[in-house]
């Protein structure tokens, strides 16, 4: 039998029970003779303890009424944000307008893709984290919403079906950048998961492949075809935004 | 049972889990309330294979990660002294540091560590509803939860060594995805 010092990993998996009952008892064997394996244990009980003892009088607590009425589909009595919260969120909204878009025109040129990525991500950043109004129109009013988009972009604007990946369209919304009006909409799982879709002009370049971008968890994928830029962006697996971007791509062909 | 009774049945649990990771008994409501309207929004196309509560929890951290996203270091910034501190705690002195050090520790454990260790060690759920509410793999799970365990243990001083809890913890160091 092996007398090595148990790991974090295995005393993990033996602490939250995740083991079977052949292994639980050789790390069972293990442990009589690994004084330090056995302080280890001893202090996470305690780390538990002291995690249900801080945080316990929210469970005793009624819960609120207007939680409740959420999911009895009675119009919720939001809390109303204090001035702080709007400032900061105005605050938010200006730095997407001056730090991501314009000051981009000053930097030392990156390429145009690339700031079409960007451009992409900060509007991500900055509509995907909206409770009330993540979308201008919502896609309820689709035949309106690419009427609409359409004749702002001055082209055929028609958001793909991304259904087939589990993510259904919420809406849509027009966005100032470098190239004139440019689209977004915003795409929303079962599990809440927000993916969104930029399209701009794009005049230099060409057609180009897919390409990545990505600052922090939030990634995003961009090509250009026929005059038009186009990203994808969320906070998932580069291989997932790909199987996105695909469908995209196969749609709008 | 009607879903929608089983949701609410969930709320004192996404109450409780919201204002641990918030910190913020308000900002823990709104939590859960998004995370409520998106359940809603979402309840009748979901699949019927996975367990409500993970997928509830998956929401929240969903709609958790966007806001950290919004306001990305807000966790890594309260300082020691800056923590509230609720008089009246019915214990002794000496326990009553104890937990406030654990909370100081807690506070400044890097994101997704805080969020896997309260799943197990506060919402009580197995390894495999932490991997599914989490979303990720079992072997990322107990790595978070290998090292959130060692960080707040070095933190409380418990590990032999003396307390480092002064020193914020520099989020760039966490190897997570």
């Amino acid at each position: 039998m092996t007398r090595s010092a148990l790991t974090d990993e295995e005393l993990i998996a033996y602490f939250e029970d995740a083991l079977s009952s052949e292994r639980r008892a050789e790390i069972e064997a293990r442990l009589v003779s690994d004084p330090e394996a056995q302080a280890k244990l001893a202090d996470w009980a305690r780390q538990n303890a002291d995690i249900q003892a801080l945080f316990i009088e929210t469970l005793d607590e009624p819960v609120p009424e207007h939680l409740r009425a959420v999911l009895h589909q009675a119009p919720a009595p939001r809390r109303v944000p204090g001035l702080f919260q709007i400032a900061a969120s105005l605050a938010i909204l200006a730095v997407g307008a001056t730090g991501g878009w314009v000051s981009h025109a000053n930097l030392a040129t990156p390429a145009a893709p690339v700031l079409l990525a960007q451009a992409a991500i900060d509007a991500h950043d900055t509509y995907a984290v909206e409770v009330v109004h993540p979308v201008e129109v919502p896609a309820s009013e689709r035949a309106h919403m690419d009427t609409w988009m359409t004749k702002r972009m001055g082209t055929q604007m028609r958001p793909p079906d991304l259904s087939a990946s589990g993510f259904s369209l919420m809406g849509g919304r027009i966005l100032p950048s470098a190239q004139g009006p440019a689209g977004l909409y915003m795409y929303e799982n079962e599990d809440g998961k927000r993916i969104t879709l930029y399209i701009s002009r794009q005049d230099t370049g060409g057609d180009s492949a897919f390409q990545y971008t990505g600052s922090g968890p939030t990634q995003s994928l961009y090509w250009q075809d026929d005059g038009l830029g186009y990203a994808v962006v969320g906070d998932m697996p580069r291989a997932r935004l790909k199987d996105l971007a695909k469908r995209t791509y196969d749609q709008l062909l | 049972m009607n879903v929608l009774n089983e949701i609410e049945a969930l709320i004192p649990d996404l109450r409780r889990y919201a204002c641990a990771l918030t910190r913020d008994r308000d900002a823990g409501d709104d939590l859960v309330q998004d995370c409520l309207e998106r359940a809603l929004a979402h309840h009748r196309s979901r699949r019927p294979d996975g367990p409500l509560r993970a997928w509830m929890f998956r929401i929240l951290i969903n709609r958790h990660r966007d806001l950290i996203r919004r306001a990305p270091r807000a966790g890594h910034l309260v300082a020691v002294d800056d923590l509230p501190v609720e008089p009246g705690r019915p214990a002794g002195q000496d326990s009553y540091m104890a937990l406030r050090e654990t909370e100081a520790a807690i506070a400044r454990l890097p994101e997704d560590q805080r969020r896997a260790l309260l799943l197990v060690a506060l919402q009580g759920a197995t390894f495999d509803e932490a991997a599914q509410a989490l979303d990720i793999p079992r072997g990322t799970l107990m790595s978070r939860l290998a090292r959130a365990r060692a960080t707040l243990r070095t933190m409380t001083g418990r590990d032999g060594t003396r307390p480092v809890s002064a020193r914020p913890i520099d989020k760039s160091k966490d190897p997570s995805p």
